[in-house]
């Protein structure tokens, strides 16, 4: 297969998502329908949606990558990044599926019945989304250079690559809605579990040992590429644990300290449950159960998926310097049989493994995870622009084809501004950052997400003492407090705590827990806290949906909801 | 004779506020204990290095096993907490909300 192929592959591929969200696509300018998929999307659908929603490159390239250059310290991140999703099972996803609003900054504004609320957790959700969305951009322009590596238009190959990325997955959520994106995000999901588990066979076929491997690796002092005075060369890699001990493959300490270890999977893990992109996917759940039962899904597939992207960071570590001195093509990528980039594993491990097709293989599969994780981050953008700020604020009485009209609009708003933020970072610059610049903006989400809006959403679900003015609070100290600390780390990186302070969640999160409750205590909540409360925890609507199924399937056809219609769950009534 | 679409699905569904507080309250105390426990798992790596130290004579370092079994391990225990969570969770909400109607106890599951 040449690169050429591999593109013209990679072209049908959107294409073919494209015509499934068109396939799909709402048929009525309903706001449920765009925004929810009608909230009929089933517990497997939503769970493989789910997780082509999250896994983004910097879990498919970046994950073996970590593992790839500091061994244990690498599977710190999977680890976060699977755990983040027990405490939205244990926490969030069935009252959150209960209350039944169109995202968080919805379900915050009407569980604390406050607009203020309202627009301060959609200006969170904005900095989530584009420092989320922005080095997707970026990273979907550098995939395509190395795919494909010349540009259309006149635009180069960085440039072209932004440009089609955004503009397709703009066209695909504009058009698509939550149902033609769903389905899209589940097919790409399966797409990217496929080609992970098609590598490990391939990798395991060849006669690669796990245990062999690590132990083999595990011999020597880590030693990793190093740039001194112009000329790359093999550096020992000094413990964090013991400032005299060279850091080893399977022990910890290569990268992060005891204390960094703890900081870095609190931010991951508490930040998983504000990422607006995977928790508006919760609404989508025909029932609160439902919701609960999907998480239990994500969590077995986030499972597989990082058990063997850890695998098959070792592996790559082990074949290639294996195989370095008798394959000429790896002279230019690595030094003494390591790569110098090591997001490169999965890649050159595809190619050693089989051929160029292995390599286009691979490419395909993180370009489609920057694909879909776009897609969700657009709709989340769609959904806090378009029905929390135009509908539940600016225009109350607007109709359902406005609101749908106004998400569109801001889909297309939030895709050019990504574009023209990714066009303007040098890709030359970044070619030495990335993808520590993706992946630091990444975690920069995930901070903000479990500073600002994790603490303020698990307080409103189980304190009924929450208000609206101790979330602003909460919302406004957690998001200050993790942003300054992740400026005073980027500004001094030579700081001894520069590697903490990158990692905020467990300062700022408890900064935002004290603020809201202080707050809070000190004014009143909602007149109908009663029945909010019994429509967040109660199960009334859960037990109805439920029942309707039953009868649907026994060939039934009871009232339906007119369109646009909300029910109010937990209660009867209808708004 | 089966419902038609102007006649209501059986009687209305609703939880009162003292039940649903019951369920809240007990709810409340599963997902803590669990996230009790999943805490502790998550955080026994750093702990085990911050009290013990990290070596290959280590009980847990057991070299390439000891990689091993983190790098696969972690996600089993969180995937089974999980489905514990979620099932007693569930459990505990269909026995304490909605009384099971004539209806209920007559319609088959799908």
């Amino acid at each position: 297969m040449t690169v050429d192929l591999a593109a013209l592959i990679a072209t049908l591929a959107a294409l073919t998502m494209l015509a499934m969200a068109l396939a799909v696509r709402p048929r009525r300018a309903s706001s449920i329908d765009f925004y929810l998929a009608g909230q009929r999307i089933g517990v497997m659908t939503n769970a493989l949606a789910i997780c082509g929603d999250y896994f983004s490159a910097a879990s498919f390239l970046g994950v073996a990558a970590a593992v790839y250059i500091s061994g244990l310290d690498g599977v710190w991140y999977a680890a976060g990044f699977a755990a983040g999703f027990v405490p939205v099972l244990l926490f969030v996803a069935a009252p959150l599926r209960r209350f039944g609003q169109f995202s968080l900054p919805d379900f915050l504004g009407r569980r604390l019945v406050s607009d203020r609320v309202r627009l301060v957790a959609v200006g969170v959700v904005q900095i989530i989304v584009l420092s989320y969305l922005i080095p997707q951009a970026v990273a979907s322009g550098i995939t395509w250079s190395l795919l494909v590596g010349s540009g259309v238009l006149g635009l180069d190959a960085y440039a072209t690559g932004v440009v089609v990325a955004t503009t397709t997955i703009a066209g695909l959520v504009a058009f698509g809605g939550m149902r033609g994106t769903t389905w899209t995000q589940a097919l790409q999901f399966v797409l990217m579990m496929a080609v992970l588990v098609w590598l490990a066979a391939v990798v395991l076929g060849d006669g690669f040992s796990y245990t062999g491997a690590v132990a083999e690796l595990s011999r020597a002092p880590l030693r990793n590429p190093v740039l001194v005075d112009g000329q790359w060369q093999l550096q020992p890699v000094v413990s964090a644990l013991q400032s005299d001990a060279p850091a080893r493959f399977d022990e910890p300490g290569a990268r992060y300290s005891v204390l960094g270890q703890t900081m870095l999977l609190i931010t991951l893990m508490l930040g998983t449950a504000g990422l607006p992109h995977v928790m508006n996917r919760y609404f989508t759940s025909p029932t609160g159960r439902g919701a609960r039962r999907t998480t239990v899904w994500v969590l077995c597939a986030a499972g597989v998926f990082y058990m063997l992207a850890v695998m098959l960071g070792t592996a790559a570590r082990s074949v290639i310097e294996q195989v370095a001195d008798t394959t000429p093509w790896l002279a230019d990528l690595t030094v003494d049989g390591v790569l110098r980039i090591p997001e490169h594993a999965m890649l050159t491990l595809g190619r050693l493994s089989a051929g160029q097709a292995g390599l286009a293989t691979i490419a395909i599969a993180a370009l489609v995870a920057v694909i879909s994780t776009m897609a969700g981050l657009l709709l989340a953008a769609a959904a806090s622009w378009g029905h929390d700020t135009f509908a539940g604020v600016v225009n109350r009485r607007a109709t359902q084809e406005q609101v749908v009209l106004a998400g569109r609009l801001a889909v297309v708003g939030t895709a050019a501004v990504a574009a023209v933020a990714a066009l303007q970072l040098e890709p030359a610059s970044l070619s030495a950052l990335f993808p520590s610049a993706v992946a630091t903006m990444v975690t920069w989400a995930f901070a903000v997400a479990g500073s600002a809006l994790t603490p303020v959403i698990i307080l409103s679900i189980w304190w009924r003492r929450m208000t609206a003015a101790g979330a602003v609070a909460g919302l406004v100290v957690g998001s200050a407090t993790a942003i300054t600390m992740f400026l005073m780390a980027l500004l001094r990186p030579d700081w001894s705590v520069a590697t903490l302070l990158l990692t905020p969640t467990p300062v700022a999160a408890p900064c935002a827990i004290v603020a809201a409750i202080v707050v809070s205590l000190r004014t009143e909540v909602p007149v109908d806290l009663p029945e909010l409360w019994v429509r967040l925890h109660g199960t009334a609507a859960d037990r109805a949906a439920e029942r309707l199924a039953r009868l649907t399937i026994r060939g039934v056809e009871p009232h339906q909801p007119a369109s646009g219609e909300l029910r109010v769950e937990g209660t009867g009534r209808r708004s | 004779m089966n419902p038609t679409a102007d006649q209501p699905i059986g009687r209305d569904e609703f939880d009162t506020p003292a039940e649903v507080d019951a369920v809240f309250r007990t709810q409340r105390r599963i997902a803590v204990a669990h996230f009790v426990v999943f805490f502790a798992g998550l955080l026994s790596i750093p702990a085990v290095t911050l009290l013990t130290g990290w070596s290959s004579e280590n009980w847990v370092a057991q070299s390439a096993t000891g990689f091993v079994a983190i790098g696969a391990g972690l996600y089993l225990f969180f995937f089974l907490l999980g489905m514990a969570a979620a099932s007693l969770a569930t459990g505990v909400e269909h026995r304490m909300l909605g009384t099971p109607t004539d209806a209920d106890a007559a319609e088959p599951e799908p």
